[in-house]
């Protein structure tokens, strides 16, 4: 139940923060050419759209950091398993789950790394340029999306431990169109 | 030393299959930890400031842009138009598939998705009309490698970006400043359009002489007709290209404007984008884009590695002092990418590679533009070669055929690609007369 809710939150987040983030700039730009038109002109120098900027590299670093913790589920991150493949099914087994590890022991080291970093930023009153928004409330994502990205490196390697299963992204899936079985054969590299 | 040691623990870390991203950030932290006095902290405020460049947002923006179009049927439309013009001529189903392919995949900016949109349409049609199975199938692979030279391109995106901020210096001990996104996607329109008519050319040419069937000539009103339905989605190269070239926006915000305009154009004039499928697509693309960004991340990590090891800087000194020139560098590099096109995706590539050669390239007098075009044709040859080419697996799902017999049917492309390749190399001016022109060298 927890589960499924954490899993829903952050498939909303990510593309809620993609669409805000798209209409900003969109926003931002249409705005700068429309106040040049004198007609629009007192209605719109009044806004001050210099933050927007800021604000969608902001939200595009959240997306980036609990969008590669979404990508451990979907299994979009890809590696060279060339050679893997070529395994026995015992020796592949526990490669892949050195691998796995290695990839929570890497996440769980940079979100430590990172609530360290975000705990001195705390103390300071440090802000942001054009929003003056708490800056350890910017670097937040740090942490929280690298221990999240190292709890579902632990949830698919329990899985695939139990199961032999892997999460498999089909960069070959073109939505929208009919086609049958598309690139059936390019499980072999993309994983 | 260090080079050795860092080289070796990446490469035995990759082979275990791991996530290229993780592998280089384990890499650099296991480096850091065991090997230096370097403080591990100094790496926590690069995992934030490493994608907090206004720069590299355009990669999200164009895949969205890309997802949005695939999902639609802007690709049927695109093959419609390119057969209403060129479906007569001998080969002309083929030749209409490597000019839709062109179109399609510079909207869209993937390969293995060319090949499975225009594949999926194209295949099934150029069988009907009698061309052979291999001959079809390898104008399908080929065509989908056009996307990344013709912008808007994202492996050019990242070039930039993987090459900015460090300062190099030429031959003669000049700044030599790198390429912006803006310069490269004007550099690579010329070598598109010339790889587009060889591939063509070699589709034409095998057709007239085995004599394939031919399709019968549609009308200038039919011409004209999918002409018209297909005007929305070929004007997005227009408004990205021209609008950065006249200045009106910023890389990053054309991108995000082609991101609005293709859901404009799919949601209220080709209408094939329903409400309720927005939010798939956008979480489609967000995962595609965290997945880059990542990568991304973790190669900022490992270039400040390789900085503060002075490594690129060793390399560029041990070249230059072994009187290596530019040709034998260039070749160097274009086997080592095509190698690495193997077993690694076109971005990891330009992002652990690029921050390595560039200075090289920059210190024999390499034009930065021109680098950056040379590695993006290789990323594409890389994508269509055995053994493991993605372009041929997809292609292998569709067209029903073993890997060793498409390698077989590609071949005559390959080698038009391979000896583009050549062109593009060492002939510097096909890549900058265009930006110079234009004034943006």
């Amino acid at each position: 139940m927890f589960l499924r809710i954490l899993d829903r939150l952050e498939e909303w987040l990510i593309t809620f923060l993609i669409a805000a983030a798209t209409i900003i700039i969109f926003i931002a730009v249409a705005h700068r050419y429309l106040v040049g038109i004198p007609l629009f002109y007192p209605l719109l120098f009044p806004i001050n759209l210099a933050w927007a900027q800021e604000l969608c590299i902001i939200m595009f670093v959240w997306m980036a950091k609990f969008g590669a913790a979404y990508g451990v589920r979907t299994g979009i991150h890809v590696g060279v398993d060339v050679l893997v493949n070529q395994l026995s099914p015992e020796k592949r087994k526990i490669t892949v789950m050195f691998s796995l590890f290695c990839g929570a022991l890497f996440t769980f080291v940079v979100g430590s790394m990172g609530a360290k970093f975000v705990w001195g930023l705390f103390h300071t009153d440090q802000v942001t340029p054009d929003m003056e928004m708490p800056s350890w409330i910017i670097y937040l994502c740090v942490p929280l999306g690298s221990y999240l990205m190292c709890f579902r490196f632990l949830q698919v390697a329990r899985n695939f431990w139990r199961t032999g299963h892997l999460p498999h992204h089909d960069e070959t899936q073109v939505e929208g169109l009919e086609v049958e079985a598309p690139g059936a054969g390019a499980a072999g590299i993309t994983r | 030393m260090s080079a050795a040691i860092i080289f070796g623990l990446l490469i035995v870390l990759m082979l275990t299959g791991m996530p290229i991203s993780i592998s280089l950030g384990l890499t650099v932290l296991s480096f850091l930890f065991f090997m230096t006095t370097v403080p591990i902290e100094s790496v926590a405020l690069k995992l934030f400031t490493g994608i907090e460049k206004f720069e590299i947002m355009a990669i999200p923006f164009f895949i969205l842009a890309g997802n949005f179009l695939t999902h639609g049927g802007v690709a049927r439309r695109m093959i419609e138009f390119a057969r209403t013009m060129i479906g007569h001529w001998a080969g002309g189903l083929g030749i209409a598939a490597t000019m839709a392919a062109a179109l399609f995949s510079a909207v869209s900016g993937s390969s293995p998705a060319t090949v499975v949109a225009i594949g999926s349409i194209m295949l099934p049609a150029m069988l009907s009309v009698g061309y052979p199975k291999r001959f079809a199938a390898g104008v399908i692979v080929t065509g989908g490698a056009l996307g990344n030279l013709i912008p808007p391109s994202i492996i050019m995106v990242i070039y930039a970006v993987s090459t900015s901020g460090a300062v190099y210096f030429g031959p003669a001990g000049e700044r030599v400043s790198s390429a912006s996104v803006g310069q490269l996607f004007m550099a690579g329109m010329v070598p598109g359009i010339i790889l587009a008519v060889m591939l063509s050319t070699t589709t034409w040419y095998r057709a007239w002489k085995n004599n394939y069937p031919k399709v019968p000539k549609a009308t200038w009103g039919e011409a004209w007709r999918a002409f018209m339905d297909s005007i929305w989605g070929i004007s997005l190269i227009v408004v990205v290209l021209g609008g950065i070239y006249l200045g009106w926006f910023t890389p990053t915000e054309a991108a995000a404007m082609s991101a609005v305009y293709a859901f404009l154009i799919e949601m209220f004039i080709y209408k094939d984008l329903r409400f309720k499928d927005v939010p798939k697509v956008l979480l489609a693309s967000a995962n595609m884009s965290a997945m880059i960004l990542y990568i991304v991340t973790n190669a900022v990590l490992f270039s400040f590695l390789m900085t503060s090891e002075q490594i690129p800087q060793a390399m560029s000194n041990w070249i230059t002092d072994s009187g290596i020139n530019w040709i034998t560098f260039l070749l160097v590099v274009n086997v080592l990418l095509l190698l690495a096109g193997n077993v690694m995706e076109p971005s990891s590539i330009v992002l652990i590679m690029a921050p390595i050669l560039y200075p090289i390239a920059v210190k024999l007098g390499i034009h930065p533009v021109h680098f950056g075009i040379i590695v993006v044709v290789n990323m594409e040859i890389g994508m269509c070669h055995p053994p493991v080419g993605l372009n041929l697996y997809v292609a292998s799902g569709i067209a029903k055929m073993g890997i060793t017999e498409l390698s077989i049917a590609v071949l005559p492309w390959l080698i038009t690609l391979l000896v583009f390749l050549g062109f593009v190399t060492y002939v510097p001016e096909l890549s900058l007369w265009l930006p110079r022109t234009l004034g943006m060298l």
